[in-house]
């Protein structure tokens, strides 16, 4: 249906690994009179500060920053924020560049830091974004004094992600795509509304119970424990009560991103550098493979999930059992399901079934969003790619604590979304 | 032949203000773009021919409107669902498909594909395609 051009991979000219990461809280800024107030600077400048950090470096080691944001013109009143936070991590003067790609702006932000040392051009690159997807700012006033970016005004900046030539018009891209994928696997495999609506609550359930473990998660209540509070002794009741209602044909409110305010970065460098600046392994960025497809196109996320799949898997050579743990950018929560059987993660047509059994939590056999994803981690959107990055690693050296997988993995699949649409699909490995 | 700098979009537009709905050929392979853009995306020759859509096509999936999908704009609209849409000559859309509600949903989804129609609706200023159900 609509086939899309496909592309051929070709190795970097070096290997590339990841030495450094840092991520902020998820949060609404506003909403405590401890945050209220945090700028693009110091929310970008402690990510970065904290990925340089990690990596065991000073800015002065950094030679280039990217910088990615989804919405900064809206948000924070920024057509090159890349410049306005340049002088609040130590870096005055170094050259940097801004990119947008919505929400799938922080797995791209890899891919830019990835292939401007694998190049050549630089050696030691530090990616990060910034999403301010609560506290806007005035316009009149300086950044600290910021409002409210409720749901509805957030909900009407969104249209600009869509085409304004035929999609808009048109009237569905913008909003079929919330289903989409929910619609594709039931007529695919079969599968009854009940079927299709208990495994997204399994998801939110599963996905929840990895966030409360995360201090950095907006999220800090189970759903047992929410449910509890409102009067239910069984979750799935809760769940599909007036308490979590259908907002789309399929996404219950527990299936829908929280949206907020966060910042998240990483530090790259040659592989065989990696040794030069920390005693940690590197975590080698084997691929990254990329698609796009309109809104307007039929099945977006699948079909561009596919390509970008098949690319990766065709460059590094990979096997699907290989991947030990799996991240999809998940603000319809569905994702997590398409991606996850896509990259061969779980088995076509059977992948519903591990989050009605609770395999894919983080204490499960087949981990998936072990920091909660966007509907539990939160989605400050360009960064939310990023934080995906920075909990991906940390499982990978074993760091994450009490949410920590069983099994320390080596390999990881991560799979970007967003921005009507942006699809990428990378795979991380720790570097012997 | 070659690219040519042209209004591909006015010319729909207008076009769609005349009752027609027109897409592009492809000279070379004769893939059709609809809605219609520069160059085709199946060989990528940039020569291609206006051409009138026959307005036939298949419904192949759809979903109702919900709290975050029913817009108050497309209220003079109702009821519609949310397609995907293989036309006749090839190409396929998200497309708004009226004709389907709460009470037929459950037969309609047994029966897809089901027969469609392109027509052509007022909005503000400009008009635009959506489908209806064929009688049966
Ligand atoms: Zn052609």
């Amino acid at each position: 249906m609509n086939p899309i051009n496909k592309t051929t991979l070709h190795p970097y000219s070096r290997s590339v690994s990841i030495i450094g990461v840092g991520c902020s809280p998820f949060m609404n800024t506003l909403d405590d009179p401890e945050t209220a107030g945090l700028t693009e600077g110091e929310l970008f400048g402690y990510a970065a500060y904290k990925a340089m950090e990690d990596a065991g470096i000073r800015p002065k080691d950094v030679d280039y920053f990217f910088h990615g944001e989804a919405n900064p013109f809206y948000c924070s009143n920024y057509i090159t924020p890349n410049i306005q936070v340049s002088e609040w991590f130590g870096m005055r003067g170094k050259g940097s560049i801004h990119h947008s790609e919505a929400c799938c702006t922080g797995y791209l932000a890899l891919e830019e830091a990835v292939n401007a040392v694998a190049s050549g051009k630089y050696n030691v690159v530090l990616s990060g974004c910034v999403e301010f997807g609560d506290a806007i700012v005035d316009g009149t006033k300086p950044s600290f004094m910021r409002r409210k970016f409720d749901f509805f005004e957030f909900q009407e900046s969104l249209k600009w992600i869509y085409d304004n030539t035929y999609t808009r018009e048109m009237m569905c891209g913008p909003n079929i795509h919330q289903d989409d994928g929910a619609e594709w696997y039931k007529a695919k495999y079969g599968l009854t509304d009940e079927q299709m609506d208990d495994t997204l609550i399994h998801m939110a359930i599963n996905s929840r119970r990895g966030a409360v473990l995360d201090p950095l998660a907006i999220s800090k209540k189970t759903y047992e424990e929410i449910a509890k509070e409102n009067g239910f002794d069984d979750v799935m009741e809760y769940m599909k009560s007036f308490y979590n209602p259908m907002m789309s044909g399929n996404l219950r409110a527990s299936g829908l991103e929280l949206k907020c305010d966060g910042a998240a970065a990483c530090i790259v460098c040659p592989t065989e550098m990696v040794s030069e600046f920390t005693d940690k392994k590197g975590i080698e960025v084997l691929g990254i493979g990329n698609a796009t497809r309109e809104a307007n196109q039929p099945h977006v996320e699948v079909i561009g999930t596919q390509e970008a799949t098949r690319q990766v898997y065709e460059l590094t050579g990979v096997k699907p059992e290989e991947i030990d743990i799996l991240y999809a950018n998940d603000f319809f929560i569905t994702s997590q399901l398409i991606a996850a059987e896509i990259a061969g993660y779980l088995p076509e047509g059977e992948g519903w079934k591990y989050f009605i059994d609770g395999r894919t939590a983080f204490d499960g056999d087949k981990p998936i969003n072990t920091n909660g994803g966007r509907c539990s981690f939160g989605h400050a959107h360009a960064a939310s790619g990023m934080a995906d990055i920075y909990e991906a690693v940390m499982q990978m050296r074993g760091e994450c604590g009490a949410r920590q997988v069983k099994k320390l993995p080596k390999t990881a699949f991560l799979r970007g979304f967003g921005g009507a649409q942006n699809l990428a699909s990378i795979i991380l490995r720790t570097a012997e | 032949m070659g690219v040519k700098l042209e209004r591909v979009v006015k010319t729909y537009y207008d076009n769609l203000e005349a009752g027609k709905i027109t897409g592009r050929k492809c000279l070379e392979c004769g893939a059709v773009e609809w809605p219609p853009v520069l160059v085709c995306n199946t060989c990528g020759c940039a020569d291609m021919e206006w051409i009138e859509m026959s307005g036939k096509g298949k419904l192949l999936q759809f979903v109702m409107p919900a709290t975050i999908t029913k817009k108050d704009e497309m209220k003079d609209i109702k009821p519609y669902v949310f397609g995907v849409v293989e036309v006749e000559e090839g190409p396929a859309v998200n497309a708004m498909v009226r004709g389907i509600n709460k009470k037929n949903r459950e037969e309609i989804l047994a029966k897809l594909p089901v027969d469609v129609h392109m027509t052509i609706i007022p909005r503000d200023g400009y008009s635009t395609v959506i489908f209806d159900l064929d009688e049966e």
